[in-house]
């Protein structure tokens, strides 16, 4: 009845996207949090993986691979091994791509995926947060008013990533007509709009300046009266299943979560071998070594909790909860296993030339995304 | 062009090897098995070449265990297009595995045979050439690049204090150094499409190939493990010592 083995094809992505992260995304990331950009011939790299492209149907220029949420943690944990921001840009596109993917007319996916389907990496993203104290993806303060001719948005989203490149979004708002929405309970009436970037009333307000995740490029995004097509609301008249989408995020950013911390684990053990005091290395020390443990108990536990809900999205069940779970405990792991490791490396963590303040910075973030991966 | 890739399975270079109580082998659970390297250059630049001639067939080859297809497939992965595992569980040495993989040439008759110079496990550093005499085709080994025009081929060697460029006609065998190119990762659709491309097995036994090792394996052992350094006072007692103890000066 449960089987955690992964099929060949799983084991093999797994290993191409770490041997991946381990020599193109690892060595960039310190670089790219000083220097608040990422190489261009890194997400070129990245994009020739063919996260966002694979799925898409040849007909219209991908590869028609059959999408699996589990492959994708397993795709997210090891990109967010190599760097957190580095990882949420390069699968950014798929912010887009897969809820076209899945919930899209034939249209809209005929129109949009294309996008996608190309040779160089495509800026296509989402916006889903918004700049309030009260945010919450089932009572969103962007509106969408139907009109007589499709609908106007109005709202301030932000942690938009791509947004100053981006040639489109998929906005998240609150729908204000009565045809339903989502089908879970909570999500009704949060629907999703594809909007293009050159629609009047869309304005990518400046870069913000994050605590963590320097290297990601995020926006905040103004939409004042954008009025779009009544075929601009994603499912069209069957309006997406947002709770589904919600939930394939949550999984993605806990899948993340485990990557962060897995990483800063690693690290923290292999320093703790290596430094020595009071003539031992300190990881024989039991205040070290019982941390230790007590990490990598956790970092499974994160993974198993991301494992179950994306076994469930694949079986098109709704696991908004198994997500919500998954990317709750991931989150506070990840907080609490960078900020170990910091312990662990005492005054070297500290300081800048080790990576680990870098992910302490990155995982604080954690409890407050939403909507920034996809997988 | 058809270009034949024989390849070899071999422990991760970044896996602690252990040698068996017995000395005769090493421990193998625990190790994560990968392609040689230098046969990873090779399947590159095989998919290169066919890639610049916008034809060709790139077919990979091993003589080893069942689970060797698992470092198949990830060649599969990177885009070659099939596969030959002849199925093997008991030590060979590089002439048998030489014999057997001249067998398959004479049965797949590609123009280019393209294969890593050494397997990064034993370094023997003689299957190339073996195959090449048992072929009679003409051989460039350690090549740091290749060009081939029509049937021609220029390889240029890395050679002590220098560069060496053969020319000779196509087929033959080049052995592929560690500065010929940087192999690209598999991509994901590479990955899914790797599981449907042709994985073909055929058993050594049935090559009617001398199979009885010529060569017996003695013993391995780890390197010694290296002394801790010692600090000396002074600039005079360190030269005493590379005079007296090391021996150096």
């Amino acid at each position: 009845m449960i089987d955690f083995e992964l099929s060949g094809e799983q084991k093999m992505v797994r290993e191409t996207v770490g041997a991946f992260a381990r020599d193109q995304v690892r060595p960039a990331a310190r670089s790219a949090d000083e220097s608040g950009a990422i190489p261009p011939e890194l997400v070129k790299l990245a994009w020739e993986l063919g996260l966002a492209r694979g799925p898409i149907p040849e007909t219209l220029g991908g590869f028609g691979d059959r999408r699996s949420v589990l492959t994708g943690t397993l795709v997210a944990e090891e990109l967010a091994w190599g760097d957190l921001a580095i990882a949420l840009h390069v699968t950014a596109p798929a912010l887009f791509a897969f809820p076209l993917l899945e919930m899209g007319t034939e249209e809209q996916r005929r129109r949009f995926l294309p996008l996608v389907a190309t040779e160089r990496f495509a800026a296509v993203t989402a916006a889903a947060m918004e700049p309030r104290y009260d945010f919450d993806l089932s009572a969103l303060a962007t509106v969408a008013s139907p009109n007589h001719s499709g609908f106007t948005l109005r709202g301030d989203k932000c942690c938009v990533p791509l947004g100053e490149q981006a040639q489109a979004f998929l906005v998240y708002a609150r729908g204000e007509d009565k045809s339903g929405g989502a089908r879970a309970g909570d999500l009704q009436g949060t629907q999703v709009f594809i909007v293009a970037r050159d629609t009047p009333g869309l304005t990518v307000v400046e870069r913000e300046k994050n605590m963590g995740l320097k290297a990601l490029a995020t926006y905040e995004l103004k939409l004042d009266g954008v009025r779009l097509a009544p075929d601009a609301r994603l499912g069209g008249e069957q309006p997406a299943d947002a709770a589904r989408l919600v939930a394939q995020s949550r999984v993605a950013l806990a899948a993340m979560a485990v990557g962060v911390s897995r990483g800063a684990f690693e690290y923290a053990r292999d320093y703790a071998k290596e430094r020595r005091a009071f003539g031992a290395p300190i990881a024989t020390k039991q205040a070290i070594a019982f941390m230790l443990a007590e990490m990598a108990i956790e970092i499974d536990a994160a993974r198993l909790l991301a494992w179950e809900a994306a076994t469930m999205l694949d079986k098109g069940l709704n696991a908004l909860k198994e997500s919500s779970r998954a990317k709750h405990y991931a989150a506070g792991v990840a907080l609490k296993t960078t900020d170990n490791a910091l312990q662990i490396l005492g005054g070297h963590g500290y300081i800048r030339e080790h990576p680990v303040e870098m992910w302490l910075r990155n995982a604080r973030g954690f409890s407050a995304f939403e909507g920034l991966a996809i997988v | 062009m058809k270009i034949l890739v024989p390849t070899k399975r071999v422990p991760d270079p970044a896996t602690n090897i252990q040698v068996l109580p017995d000395g005769l082998g090493i421990a193998t659970e625990n190790v994560k098995w990968v392609i040689n390297p230098f046969d990873e250059i090779a399947i590159e630049e095989a998919l290169r070449i066919k890639e610049r001639l916008g034809t060709g067939e790139v077919v990979l080859a091993a003589v080893g265990q069942k689970s060797w297809q698992e470092q198949l497939r990830t060649g599969l992965a990177m885009g070659a297009d099939r596969a030959i595992l002849v199925l093997n569980e008991k030590a060979l040495d590089s002439i048998a595995v030489a014999s057997l993989l001249a067998k398959i040439v004479a049965d797949e008759k590609p123009e280019l045979i393209i294969m890593g110079k050494q397997a990064i496990d034993d370094d023997s550093n003689q299957i190339g050439q073996m195959l090449a005499e048992m072929l009679g085709w003409p051989q460039a080994t350690f090549a740091s690049k290749v060009e081939i025009k029509e049937r021609r081929c220029t390889v240029v060697r890395e050679v002590d204090g220098g560069l060496e460029t053969l020319a000779f006609a196509l087929p033959a065998v080049i052995t592929t150094d560690l500065r010929l190119n940087e192999p690209r990762y598999a991509s994901l659709p590479g990955i899914m499409k790797a599981r449907k491309k042709e994985l073909k097995e055929v058993p050594a036994e049935s090559l009617g190939v001398e199979l009885t090792p010529r060569l017996k394996v003695r013993a391995l052992r780890p390197p010694s493990k290296r002394q801790a350094g010692r600090k000396v006072s002074s600039v005079a007692e360190l030269v005493n010592l590379l005079h007296s103890e090391a021996k150096l000066i």
